[in-house]
Order: C-alpha cells, then structure tokens, then sequence
C-alpha cells in the first residue's frame, strides 16, 4: 500500500495545511499541492447538503487589475458579467468581477478548466509594453484564501457572522457581495453547486486559519464539519446524473 | 449599526468604512506656496453642516464622495468620484 500524501511532500501548501491534516483530512494532489479530499467519516456528501465547508486555495486561479483588463479578458473569448456579478465560462471557470476593472478567473470545483492557465499565458505572451492597456496580474492564488461553504444550513451559519443579507430569496446565485465576514473583509459569491446551495468565499491568506476557525465555529450549531472536494464533486454529480 | 449605501457595493455597515477626509481642489503644485500647498495637505475646515467628503469602502478599497452634515452625522448623498473628477487634469 502505498504511504498517503502529505501537503508537506509537495512544493505548495494549501495556507491552512495545518489545520486540515489536523482535521485527519486524506489527501490528493493537484495543481503542486495537496488538497483535502476527504475527512472520512459517515456520508460526506451528505455532510456538504447539510452545512459543509471546504477548502479550495490550493486550486488554480488567476487575477487581472487595472485599466483595460476588462476589455482584453472581453477581447479573449471571456463572458465578463456585471460588477459584482460572477459567470460561468465555457469550461466550467468562473470568473468573478470584483470592480469595473478587477476580475478574478478560478478553475471549477473538478479543476478541469484550464482557462485560468490558458489567460495567464496569453497575457504573459503579449508584447510589452502592450499597444493598449490591458492592467496587470493580481497573484489571486497567493493573496487570496479560497473556501466554499455549502448545504441548506449555509445561509443561517453565515448569517452570524456577516451583516450583509445572503439568504437564497435575496441573494440571488451569481451574485457577489464584498463585505466583512467574521470581520475580515472578504468576496462573497453565490455559485450553486446544482441544486445545493454554495458560497464561494474569499479572503486574505494571511488570516486563513483565523477565518477557517471562525467560519466553523458558526457552524457548529447547525451540525456543520469540514468536507473535501471529493464530497462537493459527488454533490455536484448527484444532481447531474454522472455520480 | 449605522449603514452607509457604497455607489457600487450598496448598503453596508459603516464600520466597512473609512474617511478620507474633505473634498477639495488640489492647487496647482507648480504655482502654489508652500503656505498654500500645506494647506491643502493638512488642513481641514471642520465645517459645520453638509459638508463633502472622501470615503472608502474598505473591502472594495472603492473610494468615492459622500454628503454628510457634520452636525446630525446624516449621510445625505454619496456618489462615485467620476461625478466631480470626469477627465483628466494636467499640470504644466
């Protein structure tokens, strides 16, 4: 049998390692690190329909800042939605839009989207200094945290700890809402995983594992616990009939 | 908590909020004094009444201009700069 993977034998670490290997999280390799793909336990998939909360940051992704950026991510085949607004992409990406000209691009929650790689080649390809202003990268997988909270409970447990209203009949899915939660200023977006309702959370890495503490810590009362990706996938497989 | 409505963010809780003192013309750099330029730099009126003012939504870091009477603390109006700053400004 072979040894299980530590975040340690890899070159990159999700920000909260620690935490999660503590959690007795298996885990499985993407992207040059370690992600939580399961804590075990009875019925984790369940467990994300209820109130569940994972962590992403190892998962790829990819910003873009400043005057142009919007045009040129336009300019490459992109669908740029509203401000505050998130979009699916044709492979499954989303990109997230932050400020008229601050847009975030992430893989999906399978990391089979390779838009963010293929949008950080292209800019890094094109001449420099450019013919027209097209802003500059923003190190969104280094600067940024990534976690989802999922289930029917996710709305409530929020509630505790942001002051912004995220209930599913008043924030819509597709919606971003840029506020404080648990007193860290934060990006929240409703990107539903089919049919379960899911919020995509986004928050400075250096305060990772306070947040993660805080955002479990509201959870308790509604049963919530730490999920993996392999639960999200089965959550989002169920539903689409490829489970 | 006291709420202030954020041009592109909406309403949300003051303490997301940061002040960013008046707004005012900036003197052309060139041609000012040095009394003038301190001026613009360090003093403020303090005036009581509706006055207008630079704020920023912390989480956003989107500045923006607000109307707010110094004396009841209401926030009357805010705005995106581009209301007052709509084309650039060049100094010689």
């Amino acid at each position: 049998m072979n040894t299980p993977l530590t975040p340690q034998s890899l070159a990159r670490r999700s920000f909260l390692y620690r935490k999660l290997a503590g959690l007795g999280a298996r885990f499985a390799a993407g992207n040059e690190a370690a992600i939580a793909a399961s804590f075990g336990g009875a019925d984790e998939a369940a467990a994300a329909r209820n109130l569940g909360l994972a962590d992403l940051s190892p998962r790829r992704r990819v910003g873009f800042k400043g005057p142009g950026a919007a045009d040129w991510l336009a300019s490459q085949g992109v669908t740029v939605p509203e401000i505050n607004r998130c979009a699916a992409q044709a492979d499954g990406a989303m990109l997230f839009r932050l400020g008229a000209n601050d847009l975030m691009i992430t893989t999906d929650i399978g990391a089979t989207a390779a838009l963010p790689d293929r949008l950080a080649a292209a800019w890094a390809a094109l001449e420099n200094p450019p013919q027209s202003p097209r802003g500059f990268p923003m190190p969104r997988q280094e600067g940024f945290c990534w976690l989802v909270l999922t289930g029917q409970h996710a709305a409530a447990a929020m509630a505790k700890i942001c002051g912004v209203d995220l209930r599913p009949h008043r924030f819509a899915a597709g919606e971003i809402a840029q506020t404080s939660v648990a007193r860290l200023s934060a990006v929240v977006a409703r990107a539903d995983i089919s049919d379960t309702l899911a919020y995509q959370l986004f928050a400075d890495s250096a305060s990772a594992e306070y947040w993660w503490d805080c955002i479990l810590d509201a959870m308790q009362e509604f049963g919530g616990r730490p999920v993996g990706t392999e639960a999200l996938a089965a959550v989002q497989g169920a539903a689409s009939g490829r489970a | 908590m006291k709420i202030m409505k954020c041009p592109m963010n909406g309403p949300r809780n003051i303490s997301e909020f940061v002040w960013g003192g008046e707004v005012r013309e900036m003197p052309d750099p060139t041609a000012a004094s040095d009394h003038e330029w301190a001026e613009y730099v360090f003093i403020e009126n303090n005036t009581k009444g509706v006055v207008r003012e630079w704020w920023m939504h912390a989480p956003t870091s989107y500045w923006f201009i607000a109307e707010r009477n110094t004396e009841t603390d209401e926030i009357v109006r805010t705005y995106p700069a581009t209301e007052l700053y709509n084309s650039r400004r060049e100094f010689k």
